[in-house]
């Protein structure tokens, strides 16, 4: 196994990282922050990312009259000597190489760090395959590392048992990554899918910003993806399976709280909308759209509730009530429905078609989720008395796209998707958010998040939320920091072995291939565990 | 080819008077004292001078407006004899047992021995390992120590034939062992560049 130097450990500290001063044929432009690298100690090997690079001189006088114009026998005399590169190392992982290959349980966090003057190498196709595992079954190829061409798998068994994110800024491949996780989990089953497409993207063909027309998943996945849609008209177009539509009498206080920023809610809704809920229970919003001004009154007098307030929030409502899918009184079997497809193992994608507004968007997905969550919470606790394997519900993840919506600091504690963050995989329901402002996000949720993939942020405040709850985000930052705007991401947390930046795969005809399972699968590195760990 | 005798001897340093007057080894060159059968003891010339025999004289002037330079020579030849040349030696390195050795010999080269001029084959030989680079540099010597690194490295340079590896990896070599003293290495690295680098006419590194 043929690795290239790159230089010795010539300082450190567990904590900080270690300091690997770059060999003088090596140059810091051949290296990027963010590479995973190999240091290999006595007994173990350390797998670990370039934090940080430095350019150093052994006389300071150097710097104060650099060479001009000097002949190149003088550069050359100088570099690696006189002027020299360090790397920040951060180790993350390390193998045990006395333990037998047989008995190798693969690498584990670090806990010790190599003694000096150790030797630093770049990493090899080996060693990610060490690292990252080979593809095949639940590891799921993402993408390539950015200077090789391997895959590097995500766990996506562990991705989904944990609420995760994918973040970026516009522009960074957040939807084409999504696409990508998604066909993941749906042709691994290792979950079921429900997607709130708010922009109706998911499910048919698109055009990307190239121009080219790219696949939906519901031409990739056939039958095992049902489109659900509010829109009728959009339904009668396109091929639908069902058309949605919410009933009044689903419409609950804390969806009513949710709107506050969209319906410009002032704070007294919260107190008026529990009063009405006291005394009509769930026929509260009927009942208070269907009120006249004499009504209120009365209502105002026997509840103790504000007449303005009222009033105000009745005009407010009166805004919800004119939405094309909202009827009086739709029973529950609709959702209900969704669950037993989920159930099976299928994927639903909801489409909201014309009603894209943000207040379409958020309350519908918040009475769908929350009667979603209910019923996973009904079958887990069957499962539970039974024990049964056959009662063991399917895990669901819940894809939402401009999270921030739902997940605000404001509003995170009332909605069902806060909720849904929060208590992670209890009732095998995570969410799956995407958004271009992390730091929208209550950092409460945000530190729950099992895996983050994160194309390339350009504010301060949404970086810092993206590694909240991260230990190393200083050496995180780095690799962010240099990504491309399009197509790298970075990957940290529960469903890799250790962060690492990746090219993401295209999702192009070869990919619909491999979904589709008519081509050949990707040929992945042929290494038995003997040739991984070996020394 | 033999060209002197060794009349005094120490560890670090060993004087030879010229066989010819006036015919001093160039400052830098590597030269050779068969010390046994199978055993060389290698030297770097680090100084010359010519000078009367009675070291309480000093010379006179002896030329005219139209005896001069060479000619004063050949108009006086009793010069020859009461004149001599010597150059001095920083011992670098032995050959033992097909073997070299750099570094400061166990004992000094003997007294009245032969000081030959080295083959390129030799020279190549010895300076395939840079380690005697150290002696050259910390010596204390009548010439300045860059002066002379600069110049035996232009000078082994021309003997391996124009060898371009060898000089960047001699030039690495001094920039690794001055390199926390700028000065000092720049003096050595422009002064090995004048005889070798296109700016001066001379051969290319790359």
């Amino acid at each position: 196994m043929m690795r290239e130097r790159l230089g010795l450990v010539t300082d450190g500290a567990y904590n900080t990282g270690l300091t690997v001063r770059l060999d003088a044929q090596c140059s810091t432009e051949d290296l990027r922050v963010g590479e995973l690298v190999v240091v290999e100690g006595q007994s173990h090997r350390y797998f670990g990312m370039i934090s940080d690079m430095q350019l150093r001189v052994t006389d300071p006088r150097l710097l104060a009259s650099p060479p001009h114009d000097a002949p190149p026998l003088v550069t050359e005399a100088l570099a690696g000597t006189g002027t020299y590169a360090t790397l920040e190392v951060k180790p993350m992982l390390m193998l045990d190489l006395s333990v037998e290959p047989d008995e190798q349980r693969g690498p584990q966090r670090v806990r010790t760090i190599p003694m000096h003057f150790s030797a630093l190498y770049r990493a090899s196709e080996m060693d990610f395959a060490t690292v990252f595992g080979k593809e095949g079954g639940t590891n799921f190829a993402i993408g390539t590392p950015v200077p090789m061409e391997i895959p590097i798998c995500l766990r996506l068994d562990r991705f989904v048992e944990r609420s995760n994110g994918i973040f970026g800024q516009s522009g960074t491949g957040k939807s084409f990554l999504a696409r990508i996780l998604l066909s993941g989990i749906i042709k691994t089953r290792a979950a079921a899918n429900l997607i709130f497409d708010m922009h109706s993207e998911y499910a048919f063909d698109k055009q990307t910003e190239d121009g080219d027309w790219v696949k939906g998943l519901r031409e990739l996945f056939g039958s095992q993806i049902l489109v659900y849609s509010l829109d009728a008209d959009a339904a009668a177009r396109r091929n639908v399976d069902v058309t949605l539509t919410v009933g009044l009498n689903q419409v609950e206080a804390e969806d009513v709280m949710l709107l506050a920023d969209e319906l410009d809610l002032t704070a007294t809704t919260a107190a008026t909308s529990g009063l009405l809920v006291d005394q009509y229970g769930k026929d509260w919003l009927r009942q208070i759209l269907g009120m006249s001004a004499d009504n209120i009154a009365g209502f105002c007098q026997s509840s103790g509730a504000h007449p303005e307030a009222t009033r105000a929030l009745q005009r407010k409502l009166k805004e919800v009530q004119r939405r094309g899918y909202l009827k009086d009184e739709v029973p529950f079997s609709l959702i209900d429905e969704m669950v037993t497809a989920l159930g099976r193992g299928r994927s639903i994608i909801l489409e909201f078609g014309r009603h894209d507004t943000p207040l379409d968007y958020m309350l519908v997905a918040n009475i769908v989720t929350r009667r979603i969550r209910r019923l996973y919470q009904q079958k887990v606790e069957r499962f539970e008395e039974t024990k049964a394997e056959a009662d063991r519900p399917l895990q669901l993840v819940i894809t939402l796209e401009e999270a921030h919506k739902f997940l605000s600091p404001a509003v995170a504690r009332q909605t069902i998707f806060g909720t849904i963050a929060r208590e992670m995989r209890k009732y095998n329901v995570t969410l799956m958010v995407v958004d271009q402002r992390p730091s929208g996000i209550d950092p409460e949720v945000m530190s729950q998040l099992g895996t983050r993939v994160t194309g390339l942020l350009a504010e301060e405040r949404d970086i810092d939320a993206v590694f909240m709850g991260m230990s190393g985000r200083s050496f995180l930052r780095g690799a962010l920091a240099g990504l491309d705007t399009r197509q790298q991401v970075l990957l940290m947390g529960h469903a890799v072995p250790m962060p690492v930046v990746v090219q993401t795969r295209r999702y192009d005809e070869d990919f619909y291939r491999v979904m589709q399972g008519t081509g050949a699968r990707r040929d992945g590195l042929e290494v038995t565990s003997a040739d991984i760990w070996a020394r | 080819m033999r060209i002197g005798e060794i009349i005094e001897s120490t560890s670090v340093l060993f004087v030879s008077e010229s066989l010819e007057l006036r015919q001093s080894p160039a400052l830098g060159s590597l030269l050779r004292v068969r010390i046994s059968d199978d055993g060389d003891l290698y030297g770097v010339v680090c100084y010359g001078e010519t000078r009367s025999l009675d070291p309480g004289r000093r010379a006179v002037r002896r030329s005219t407006s139209e005896v001069y330079d060479d000619q004063v020579y050949r108009e006086n030849p009793q010069l020859e004899h009461i004149l001599r040349t010597e150059f001095t030696c920083l011992a670098v390195g032995v050959l033992e047992a097909g073997g070299i050795l750099q570094g400061l010999p166990a004992q000094p080269p003997p007294l009245h021995f032969s000081v030959h001029t080295c083959s390129p084959e030799e020279t190549a030989r010895f300076t395939e390992d840079l380690y005697y680079f150290r002696l050259l540099l910390s010596a204390s010597l009548p010439v300045p120590a860059e002066q002379l690194l600069a110049n035996h490295v232009r000078r082994v340079y021309g003997e391996r034939g124009g060898d371009d590896n060898w000089l960047r990896r001699a030039a690495q070599e001094v920039g690794h062992l001055l390199k926390q003293d700028y000065d000092r290495l720049m003096a050595v690295l422009y002064g090995i560049d004048q005889g070798s680098s296109p700016r001066a006419g001379g051969v290319s590194t790359k």
